[in-house]
C-alpha cells in the first residue's frame, strides 16, 4: 500500500502520541549520537534493509525518529509501523562506528535493539497495536505459550511437555531443560534430541512443573505486561521445585532469561542459565558423549543472530559439527554471517511474513552458492521455521544441530 | 506546521509509474530522506523534506518520473546512499525524491575485458563480496566504503583512498546510462559499447555527468573497472616530532616513483591530539610525536617489496620513527571506521564531552601550499570555537590525490566537530562563515574548494563562481540547455541564476 499523507493529519507533530519526557531523557543523547554520525554503516548488514532498501527501516532512521519526535516533527503514531521492520539481530550494533571504535572508552554502545523495543513498548502503551502481534500476545497471555501452531490450535501449558513422552523425565530438580514454545510444539525433535543427548551424557535433569513462554517475544514486540506475567510465573515455578540450573536449547530463551530476568528479579543470581550447545560441546569434548554413527553429509552452519551477533557465541556449534564422524563441514565465518539472518527474529514473521520469507530465501541462496552443500544446520528453532520452508522451495535440507548430533549418537528421533 | 504535500493527482501518476508499494508520502519516509551525515540545519528540518519518495526499479520508470516532474514543474532530487558531505541528496525545494537503492543489481561480470556492470544502488563493499571469488575487486575505496552507493559516488565525483594506485571514480567508471533532466535515457562513455575505455569521437561528455550533485540527471546503470586483487599490501606508519619534517617525508615518498603507491597520508598535530582522546594506537605514542605519515602500497609481491624497502629507508632518513607492524597494519585497515566519532566531541573551555556531528571540509591543495593552508584553516576553526563554544577542531589529514601518480595536489581535510543539538540561527551563521573562509583559503592558494565531496553546501557554494571563473558561465549554459525547466535538484550550485534572464 502506498501511504498517503492527509495534510495536517499525520505529519510534523500533528499525529497522535508524543513520547513522555522520561523516554527522551533516556534516549536523547543515544539517538543523537547516531543522528550526528549518520554514516549508515549499519545499512548494508541489516537483513531488513538488504531486502527493502527503504530508508525508513534503517537503524539510522530508528534513531533519527527519536530526534524528530522530540522536535515535534513526528508522532508515535507516525513512526510505530516502521519499528516493526527489525529482527533485533544486532548486526547494526556490531557495525556501528560509535560502538566499534570509541564505545569501550566512553562506556557507550549504540543500542538499536533497545531503542526499537522502547518505541514498540511505548506504542503498545499508547494503544497503537500491530494487529498480528496483538493477537499473538493475547493468545500467549491466554494459553501460556505462543500460538506457534496457528491461531486456532491451542498451545496450552498442559501440553508443553508432550514432546518428552516416554523419556521418563522427572518434574523439577536442580536442573531443568527449558524447551521454548516453537521447539516444544512445532519442532519437538529438537528438545527430544537435546534430552536424549543430555541423558546419554549422564546429565540429570527434569522439566518444569508448568512451563510458560520465556516472555522474550512479548518484550520484543512491546507487550511488556504479558512478558512480565510469563517471566514471573517461570521464576516462581523454578523456585517451587528447587531448581538452580536452567538449560536452554533455544538462543531466544537464553538471551531473554540472561538479559531480562535479572532486571525484574533481585535474587536472580541464584540461577545458572546454560546454553545446551555449550553442554553438548563439553560432553563431546570430555568423551562423555560418544558420536559413533557416521553422518555422511556435507553441511554448512547458520549462525543464529542472538548467539553470534548479540552474544559472541559461535565456537561451540563449530566444535560440535567438526566432531561428527562422516560429516563434511563447509564453514562460513561468523563475521561474514553478520549480514545473514533468517528473518524470524522478534516475531517479524508474524507481522511481516513476506519479508521474513524473502530474508530466508536469500539466506538459503547463500548456501546454494557453496559447492556440494546438502544441508543447512542451524541452532535456533525459530530460524528453522522460515529456513525450512524456503529450503523446500530451493531443494535444500534444513536441520537443527541437535537433531544431527542425536543421529551421530545413534538415536532415532 | 504540516509539511508540504503534492496534489493527489500527481501522487496517483507516480503510483501509476512506480507501483503502489514504491511511492511514499508518509511523514517518516520524508523526514528520513531530508539529510545526509554532514552537519544539518536541524533547526529547519522541515524545510528540507521531499513531498514524495519513489523507489523505482528501472531507468524507464525514472524517465517517466522525470517527464512527469517536467509536466508539473515539480523538483526531482536523486538520492543513493545519502552519505554525501555536501548535501547533494538534500532537497532544497521539496519535490519528488528518487531513491535508487532498489536498483542494486549486478548485471554482468566480464572477466575477460575486466568490467562489471551494476545498478546505481549497489554498495562497493557488497559488490566486492561478490567479486572476491573471481579474484577481482572494484577499487573505489572512500571513507564511506561500507555505506555509500555507486550512484552517489558518480553524482559527487568521488575520491578513493587508494586512488593514486587505481584511480578515482571518474577513472573507474567506464560508461554509464543516464536519465537526462528532460527524461531521455542516454549512454555516455567512450565509443559505442559500454566497455570501451577510450575514444576521440565527439565531445568528451562522461565527466559532465559526474559530480553534478544530481543537477544534470540520474545515473541508472554504470559499467566499472575490475582490477585484480593485489597479491600484497604493504602499509607503514611513522611518527615525527615536527609537522614540517612529516610534510617533507610525505612529499618524498609520493615522488619516489613507485607505481605501487596507493596513498600517502599526513596527519597533523591537531589530528594526533584528537586521536589521542581515546585511541589505543595513539595514546601510547610519546608526547614528542606531533605528526604521522602513513603509506600504503598494493600490487604483485615482486613489485611491492622493493618499493617497501626503499620507503622504509626514506621514512627513517627523514627523521620518522616507525610505529611498528601492528599499528601499521591495523590502523590502515581501520581507517574506514575511524573517520568520525561523535563521542569525541569536546567543549574547549571546559573539556566537557558532548556528542558532536562531524564536518569534513575537503579541498584540493598543492603539496607546496599545505603548510600555509594548514595554519590558516586552524585559525578559522579557532575563531568559531572561541566565539560560539559549540565547535571543536579535530585536526587535519592530507592525502595524495593524483591518479596513478601521487604527486601534485593533495586532498586536504580539516575536521570540525559541531554540537548540533545546540544549533540556532546565530551559531549556524558562524559555521557558514567558517565554511566560506575555509573555501576562500583553498581558492587563494590556487586549489579547489573540494577534491571529492563537491561544493554545493551553504557557505562554500558562494565561492564556486569565483573558483570556476568563466567556466561557471558555461556551466549555467549547459544546465539551462539540458534542464530547461530547472527541475533537477534545483537550488544546488546557485544554478537558479542560470534561469534569471528568462
Amino acid at each position: 500500500m502506498a501511504e498517503r499523507t492527509t495534510p495536517g493529519q499525520d505529519t510534523n507533530g500533528q499525529g497522535n502520541g508524543s513520547p513522555p519526557e522520561e523516554f527522551f531523557a533516556e534516549w536523547r543523547n543515544a539517538a543523537y549520537n547516531c543522528f550526528s554520525s549518520g554514516h549508515k554503516f549499519c545499512r548494508e548488514v541489516c537483513p531488513v534493509m538488504q531486502v527493502t532498501r527503504d530508508e525508513r527501516y534503517t537503524p539510522t532512521a530508528f534513531h533519527a525518529n527519536v530526534v524528530a519526535m522530540e522536535k515535534g516533527h513526528l508522532s508515535l503514531e507516525d513512526v510505530a509501523d516502521d519499528y516493526t521492520f527489525c529482527t533485533m539481530c544486532g548486526a547494526c550494533e556490531l557495525r556501528c562506528p560509535n560502538t566499534l571504535f570509541t564505545g569501550d572508552f566512553y562506556r557507550f554502545r549504540q543500542r538499536t535493539i533497545d531503542i526499537v523495543r522502547a518505541v514498540r513498548t511505548l506504542a503498545v502503551k499508547a494503544g497503537i497495536h500491530q494487529p498480528a502481534w496483538k493477537r499473538w500476545a493475547d493468545l500467549t497471555d491466554r494459553w501460556g505459550n505462543e500460538p506457534v501452531l496457528g491461531w486456532n490450535t491451542e498451545t496450552s501449558a498442559t501440553k508443553v511437555r508432550a514432546w518428552a513422552a516416554g523419556l521418563g523425565l522427572p518434574t523439577g530438580g536442580e536442573t531443568v531443560l527449558f524447551a521454548d514454545c516453537e521447539a516444544a510444539f512445532k519442532r519437538p525433535s529438537v528438545p527430544r534430541s537435546v534430552a536424549l543427548l543430555l541423558q546419554a551424557g549422564g546429565i540429570e535433569f527434569g522439566l518444569m512443573n508448568q512451563q510458560w513462554c520465556c516472555g522474550g517475544p512479548m518484550w520484543e514486540t512491546g507487550y511488556e505486561d504479558v512478558a512480565l506475567k510469563m517471566a514471573e510465573h517461570n521464576l516462581i515455578d523454578w523456585r517451587k521445585t528447587g531448581t538452580k540450573r536452567i538449560i536452554c536449547p533455544d538462543p531466544h530463551d537464553y538471551i531473554t532469561i540472561v538479559e531480562r530476568y535479572p532486571e525484574i528479579d533481585e535474587s536472580f543470581d541464584e540461577f545458572e542459565i546454560v546454553l545446551a550447545l555449550d553442554i553438548v560441546a563439553e560432553l563431546i569434548r570430555d568423551g562423555r558423549l560418544k558420536l559413533t554413527t557416521p553422518v555422511e553429509r556435507t553441511v554448512t552452519y547458520h549462525d543464529p543472530c542472538r548467539l553470534n551477533k548479540r552474544l559472541g557465541k559461535w565456537q561451540a556449534p563449530r566444535e560440535i559439527l567438526r566432531a561428527i564422524p562422516g560429516l563434511t563441514f563447509v564453514d562460513v565465518d561468523r563475521v561474514t554471517q553478520w549480514s545473514y539472518c533468517s528473518g524470524a527474529g522478534s516475531n517479524l514473521f508474524v507481522e511481516q511474513p513476506e519479508l521474513t520469507a524473502e530474508i530466508s530465501r536469500r539466506r538459503i541462496g547463500k548456501v546454494k552458492e557453496l559447492e556440494g552443500v546438502e544441508t543447512l544446520v542451524s541452532a535456533c528453532p525459530w530460524s528453522e521455521r522460515p529456513l525450512t520452508e524456503q529450503g523446500k522451495e530451493q531443494g535444500l535440507e534444513v536441520s537443527d544441530i541437535f537433531e544431527l548430533v542425536a543421529e551421530a549418537a545413534g538415536f532415532e528421533v | 506546521m504540516a509539511i508540504a504535500t503534492l496534489p493527489d493527482s500527481v501522487v496517483d501518476e507516480l503510483v501509476e509509474i512506480c507501483g503502489e508499494d514504491r511511492v511514499f508520502t508518509g511523514a517518516t519516509a520524508l523526514f528520513n530522506r531530508a539529510r545526509v551525515p554532514a552537519p544539518f540545519a536541524i533547526h529547519s528540518w522541515e524545510s528540507h523534506t521531499p513531498q514524495a519518495v519513489v523507489l523505482p526499479t528501472s531507468a524507464e520508470q525514472i524517465s517517466e518520473v522525470v517527464k512527469l516532474a517536467n509536466r508539473h514543474r515539480v523538483p526531482v532530487v536523486p538520492r543513493a546512499g545519502g552519505t554525501g558531505l555536501t548535501d547533494g541528496a538534500v532537497p532544497l525545494r521539496h519535490g519528488i525524491l528518487v531513491d535508487v537503492k532498489l536498483m542494486n543489481g549486478i548485471h554482468e561480470i566480464d572477466v575477460v575485458d575486466r568490467t562489471v556492470t551494476v545498478g546505481p544502488g549497489i554498495n562497493m563493499l557488497k559488490l566486492n563480496e561478490v567479486l572476491r571469488p573471481h579474484g577481482f575487486m572494484y577499487p573505489d575505496d572512500p571513507a564511506s566504503y561500507p555505506c555509500s552507493l555507486v550512484g552517489g559516488r558518480i553524482g559527487t565525483n568521488g575520491w578513493s583512498l587508494i586512488g593514486s594506485r587505481f584511480g578515482h571514480v571518474k577513472h573507474l567508471v567506464i560508461s554509464m546510462q543516464v536519465v537526462l533532466p528532460t527524461g531521455e535515457i542516454i549512454t555516455v562513455g567512450h565509443g559505442g559499447g559500454r566497455k570501451n575505455r577510450s575514444s576521440s569521437s565527439g565531445y568528451q561528455l562522461k565527466e559532465l555527468f559526474m559530480g553534478h550533485q544530481g543537477t544534470l540527471g540520474i545515473v541508472t546503470e554504470a559499467t566499472l573497472e575490475l582490477v585484480k586483487r593485489p597479491e600484497l599490501e604493504f602499509s607503514a606508519f611513522w611518527t615525527y616530532t615536527k609537522y614540517e619534517d612529516a610534510w617533507k617525508a610525505t612529499g618524498e615518498l609520493a615522488r619516489s616513483g613507485y607505481a605501487t603507491i596507493a596513498g600517502v597520508v599526513l596527519f597533523d598535530e591537531e589530528k594526533i591530539a584528537y586521536l589521542r582522546r581515546d585511541d589505543e594506537a595513539y595514546i601510547p605514542q610519546p608526547e614528542s610525536a606531533k605528526a604521522v605519515v602513513a603509506l600504503a602500497m598494493y600490487g604483485n609481491a615482486d613489485e611491492v617489496r622493493p618499493g617497501a624497502k626503499e620507503s622504509m629507508r626514506i621514512g627513517k632518513a627523514s627523521g620518522g620513527v616507525y610505529m611498528g607492524d601492528e599499528i601499521s597494519h591495523a590502523d590502515w585497515a581501520a581507517r574506514h571506521d575511524r573517520y568520525a566519532t561523535p563521542l569525541h566531541g569536546r567543549i574547549r573551555k571546559t573539556g566537557q564531552v558532548v556528542p558532536m556531528s562531524w564536518h569534513c571540509e575537503d579541498a584540493a591543495i598543492l603539496y607546496s601550499k599545505l603548510p600555509e593552508v594548514r595554519e590558516r584553516w586552524h585559525r578559522i576553526a579557532d575563531t568559531i570555537i572561541e566565539k560560539y563554544g559549540i565547535y571543536d577542531d579535530w585536526g587535519m589529514f592530507a592525502y595524495t590525490s593524483g591518479p596513478y601518480k601521487p604527486w601534485g595536489d593533495y586532498l586536504a581535510e580539516i575536521d570540525i566537530g559541531i554540537w548540533e543539538q545546540e544549533l540556532n540561527e546565530e551559531n549556524w551563521e558562524g559555521y557558514v562563515w567558517a565554511k566560506r573562509e575555509i573555501a576562500r583559503v583553498a581558492i587563494e592558494s590556487g586549489g579547489s574548494i573540494s577534491a571529492c565531496h563537491g561544493s554545493c553546501r551553504v557557505g562554500e557554494v558562494d565561492l564556486v563562481p569565483q573558483e570556476l571563473g568563466g567556466a561557471y558561465e558555461v556551466m549555467k549554459t549547459i544546465k539551462r540547455a539540458l534542464d530547461p525547466n530547472n527541475i533537477m535538484n534545483p537550488g544546488k550550485y546557485l544554478l537558479d541564476d542560470a534561469y534569471e534572464e528568462d
